[in-house]
């Protein structure tokens, strides 16, 4: 990840990343979760074992996982001799996308509750 | 003062200059427009506060007659939709143009004629819908709007479009100052402001500008939807016809919800500002306020249905939103726990704009935790409608916005005038607001308790109500009071008030390193940042930029968005007429449109296309002192390379578009899956060879403007003109083919897939015409040479507008025809 991922730990576009991705997570799960229920609507005994919820929390797990692993590289970048400017980015970057990825989780956490189409 | 420098003053001033009568119309400065802003607010604020107190007059007591239901909805309407539309946001802006150039330290904006366009748009679309009250035929189905109360069939007059287009007109201008703060933070800071070291004032103008960007457009595509409907009977969120009028709700809290926190935010950046320099020490987690900004500018927009708990959506989805809802809150927590440890940490001095940050803590933070409460959906349900969310709203949204707004105001006063507030007045005008404020609204959450709704025009004797309403409206007349002193004590200090010294509050931002108030040009000379607190700084001016103006250019830095670190001399325009006169015959188009005279609209868009056009085809360039080069800074002019401040503007204002159009096809979508009557027709009605064709068009015009930007950059222009000869031939093809697919038999009264599929295509054609008709004028500037290998500007900029429509056009034709055909709902 460190020289596969297309943009450096220090790019500016850091900053909003983990945040856009949330939001694309957020907006995803939500037209998922009706558009599921307009094709395959599950019984509403089902509760939460559905397969509309099955998707939508491994893809909140997905994201998640990605969000941490966002930070963590920006992390290392920020450990690294960088200029301060480049250094402040990075600090903030990695902490965007751990709030993202608890935003993601908590959000989520509604999933292994409540029946989706009811 | 030395005669040299006597000359070099006059000489700024004249480079500078802001002409008077008439002529100030031309006037482009941001310390002018930023004030003009601020003004028109201040009246409209006054007006929306007479609405505001013949409300509370009606409801002091039950059974009242003073207004009837009628005109009552009027009031209301149009007092949410004053406040929200022409006083909150305009007047932030106002402040925010005003002061980041100062901040920064940059001369102006970066774009001063948009500001000034942008400026004389809310004042037109501002006086539209005051027309509508002096006619007495104002909105009355609330400031949201809601459809089916909004649509031809239950407000069948011009009230309804009277918000629409006038709304609309005014968004045009929070956009555009949106747009121009966003670029000028970015890319017009001094020497050396990197992002780490800006002002956190800045950086949430930052955010706030971001959101503008993307959270107004669901709102405009709303208004644009629902006046077709109105006016030309296109079905969008009608049942019958396979709309859903629950689209509407979706579109307006799309805009609604991140719009509470627009307001907020350049508010708490004032916060942000005041209490370090009050508290005497810097901010307590600089980097956690930034970060507490970001995350509130993102999550703001995960919680628009949370204002629709109650219409039917499933509890999982409300779930989500709720606790996005709830999760919002912790930024903001954030914040408030930087602010209260900075006053921990510091020896704090209750100056007249201490008080104003006391009242904000104190109200907002019960107007958050109200909005914790409402963010439960049970609750929500309990509430819903009542005169509970009322009072959290006015909580949040005075509190958050109106108590921090006046403390900037008397904190920046000695900028505006140079002289002090009284501290006498001042201190009567904020305990009676403060007071007046909670007698209102504090008491107003138990009415809302006890089960009053909102909207209603009069209430019986005997429900308990009576005596929390008459406790309401004591209150706000209390307050009013409080505002007139406030507003007594600014008028009163302009004459009177002592001269302010230089720095009065011992501020660390640049704007105090200016004298009171400022010259036009800001700052003499650009000086070098070196940390968060450049006035505390001995060696501010031992590095200095754009000394000389004696070519009679109007300049500022231009930097790298990270580093601050300077690139090119940024060269900016003068004062000029076309941004009123634009403005103006935008105006015109929208009043014609209004009164449906569409013949005379038609004329009046046409007039204001070629006007546009002529704008865009006067800019500096044109003239021969733009074009010398500077000889004391060794920094390229902005004309000379690829990354312009117009790139970065064009970029922004695309970002609008695209927001838009995603709101398009998020209504496609929602009306698809959602609406109870929506039908798909046997086959697609458009033929998608020619549909085909257009994309393919689009992606050849933007493959040859990319090659020929490629050779640009090589330093070979000569290719140019045969280049942007292919490129406009392609996109007048693509104009043709999209023509004839507007032929196609489409029943856009009858069925909202129809109107959707029309509006797709309209938006296609607009930006296809527009990248071509880019294209077609940068064809003859370059013939005249004002684009060239040396001057290579506006050439990424149009590149920048054929990418756009080329992705556009491929995603029309991926929704309307390939997906719905593998979906299997054409045969």
């Amino acid at each position: 990840m460190k020289k596969g991922f297309p943009l450096p730990a220090v790019h500016p576009l850091q900053l909003p990343l983990g945040l856009i991705i949330w939001a694309l997570w957020f907006v995803t799960v939500y037209g998922g979760l009706s558009v599921g229920c307009a094709i395959a609507q599950p019984a509403a005994e089902a509760g939460a074992l559905t397969w509309i919820n099955a998707v939508l929390g491994l893809l909140t797990i997905a994201v998640s996982v990605l969000l941490l692993a966002l930070a963590r590289f920006c992390m290392l970048a920020a450990q690294r001799g960088e200029p301060p400017e480049r250094l402040f980015i990075a600090r903030l970057a990695a902490g965007a996308h751990v709030i993202a990825a608890l935003s993601t989780l908590i959000t989520g956490l509604p999933i292994l509750v409540f029946p989706p189409c009811v | 003062m030395s005669e040299q420098q006597k000359t070099t003053r006059a000489t700024r001033a004249a480079v500078w200059h802001n002409p008077t009568g008439w002529r100030a119309l031309t006037v482009v400065s941001h310390s002018v427009i930023g004030k003009r802003f601020m003004w028109t607010g201040l009246v409209f604020f006054l007006i929306g506060g007479l609405l505001a107190m013949l409300i509370r007059a009606q409801l002091a007591f039950p059974d009242q007659a003073f207004m009837s239901s009628d005109i009552y909805n009027q009031v209301f309407t149009m007092h949410g939709t004053v406040m929200m539309f022409l006083f909150a946001l305009p007047m932030l802006e106002g402040l925010a143009m005003y002061m980041i150039p100062k901040m920064i330290g940059a001369r102006d904006l970066a774009f001063p004629r948009l500001g000034a366009f942008g400026y004389f748009c809310y004042l037109f679309g501002g006086l539209i819908l005051m027309a509508s009250i002096v006619l007495a035929m104002a909105p009355a189905s609330g400031w949201f709007m809601y459809t089916p109360l909004s649509s031809d069939v239950f407000s069948p007059g011009l009230n309804s479009d009277f918000w629409l287009l006038g709304v609309t007109f005014v968004e045009i201008a929070a956009v555009t100052a949106g747009i121009e703060l966003l670029v000028s933070i970015l890319r017009t800071r001094t020497a050396g402001m990197s992002l780490s070291r800006m002002p956190l004032f800045v950086w949430y103008i930052l955010v706030t500008s971001v959101m503008v960007v993307f959270g107004f457009p669901p709102l405009i595509l709303g208004s644009i939807l629902l006046e077709l409907e109105r006016a030309g009977g296109l079905a969008f969120f009608d049942v019958a016809r396979g709309g859903d009028p629950l689209l509407w709700q979706h579109l307006f809290w799309l805009f609604g919800h991140p719009e509470v926190y627009i307001i907020f935010l350049p508010a708490a950046g004032v916060i942000s500002t005041l209490i370090p320099v009050f508290a005497r020490r810097p901010i307590v987690g600089y980097r956690a306020v930034v970060l507490a900004v970001l995350t509130t500018g993102f999550i703001s927009f995960g919680l628009w249905v949370h204002h629709m708990f109650t219409v039917g959506i499933p509890q999982l989805a409300q779930a989500f939103f709720s606790v996005a809802s709830m999760l919002v809150a912790v930024p903001t927590a954030i914040q408030i726990f930087a602010w209260l440890a900075t006053l921990w940490g510091g020896r704090p001095v209750f100056s007249l704009p201490m008080l104003w940050v006391f009242g904000f803590l104190v109200i907002f933070v019960f107007g958050g935790l109200t909005g914790v409460m409402l963010a439960l959906v049970p609750f929500n349900w309990q509430v819903h409608d009542t005169h509970f969310v009322v009072a959290h709203m006015h909580y949040v949204l005075i509190g958050g916005m109106l108590f921090p707004l006046v403390a900037g105001i008397y904190y920046w006063l000695p900028l505006f005038t140079g002289r002090m507030p009284s501290m006498q007045l001042g201190r009567w005008g904020f305990w009676l607001s403060f007071i007046g404020f909670n007698l209102t609204f504090l008491v107003m959450h138990f009415t809302g308790l006890l089960g009053m709704p909102r909207r209603v025009y009069t209430y019986e004797a005997g429900l308990g109500w009576d005596i929390p309403n008459l406790i309401s409206s004591v209150g706000g007349f209390v307050m009013c009071v409080g505002v007139a002193m406030v507003l007594l004590d600014l008028i009163i200090h302009a004459r009177f008030g002592r001269k302010a010294k230089a720095n009065p509050w011992q501020a660390d931002t640049l704007e105090w390193s200016m004298p009171t108030p400022p010259p036009t040009w800001n700052f003499d000379l650009l000086p070098r940042v070196r940390d968060r607190h450049p006035n505390h700084d001995p060696q501010l001016q031992d590095e200095t930029w754009l000394p000389a103006m004696h070519h009679g250019r109007r300049e500022t830095l231009g930097c790298d968005p990270v580093s601050g670190e300077p690139r090119q001399v940024i060269h900016l325009p003068t004062n000029s007429w076309w941004p009123f006169v634009c403005a103006l015959t935008l105006a015109i188009l929208c009043v014609t449109l209004l009164v449906r005279a569409y013949p005379l609209a038609a004329l009046a868009a046409l007039l204001s296309l070629l006007l546009l056009c002529g704008w865009s085809w006067h800019n500096g360039l044109r003239k021969p002192h733009a074009r010398t080069l500077p000889t004391q800074d060794q920094l390229p002019m902005h004309f000379a390379s690829f990354d312009s401040p117009g790139l970065w503007g064009t970029n922004a204002a695309l970002l609008a578009s695209g927001s838009l159009f995603m709101s398009m096809l998020f209504g496609w979508f929602y009306l698809w899956t959602v609406a109870p009557l929506w039908q798909f027709p046997e086959t697609s009605p458009l033929a998608w060879p020619l549909l085909l064709a257009v994309c393919l068009l689009c992606s050849l015009a933007a493959l040859l403007y990319r090659r020929a930007v490629v050779r640009l950059r090589q330093g070979d222009g000569s290719t140019l003109p045969r280049s942007l000869w292919a490129v406009a031939g392609s996109g007048l093809a693509a104009c043709t083919a999209l023509a004839l697919l507007l032929r196609a038999p489409l029943d856009i009264t009858g069925q909202a897939h129809d109107a959707v599929i029309l509006v797709m295509l309209l938006y296609l054609l607009l930006h296809t015409g527009v990248a071509t008709l880019a294209t077609v004028l940068q064809l003859r500037r370059v013939t005249l040479g004002y684009v060239s290998a040396a001057a290579p500007f506006e050439v990424p900029i149009v590149q920048q507008l054929w990418r756009y429509t080329q992705l556009v056009a491929w995603i029309i034709l991926l929704v309307l025809i390939a997906f719905p055909q593998s979906w299997g709902v054409y045969t």
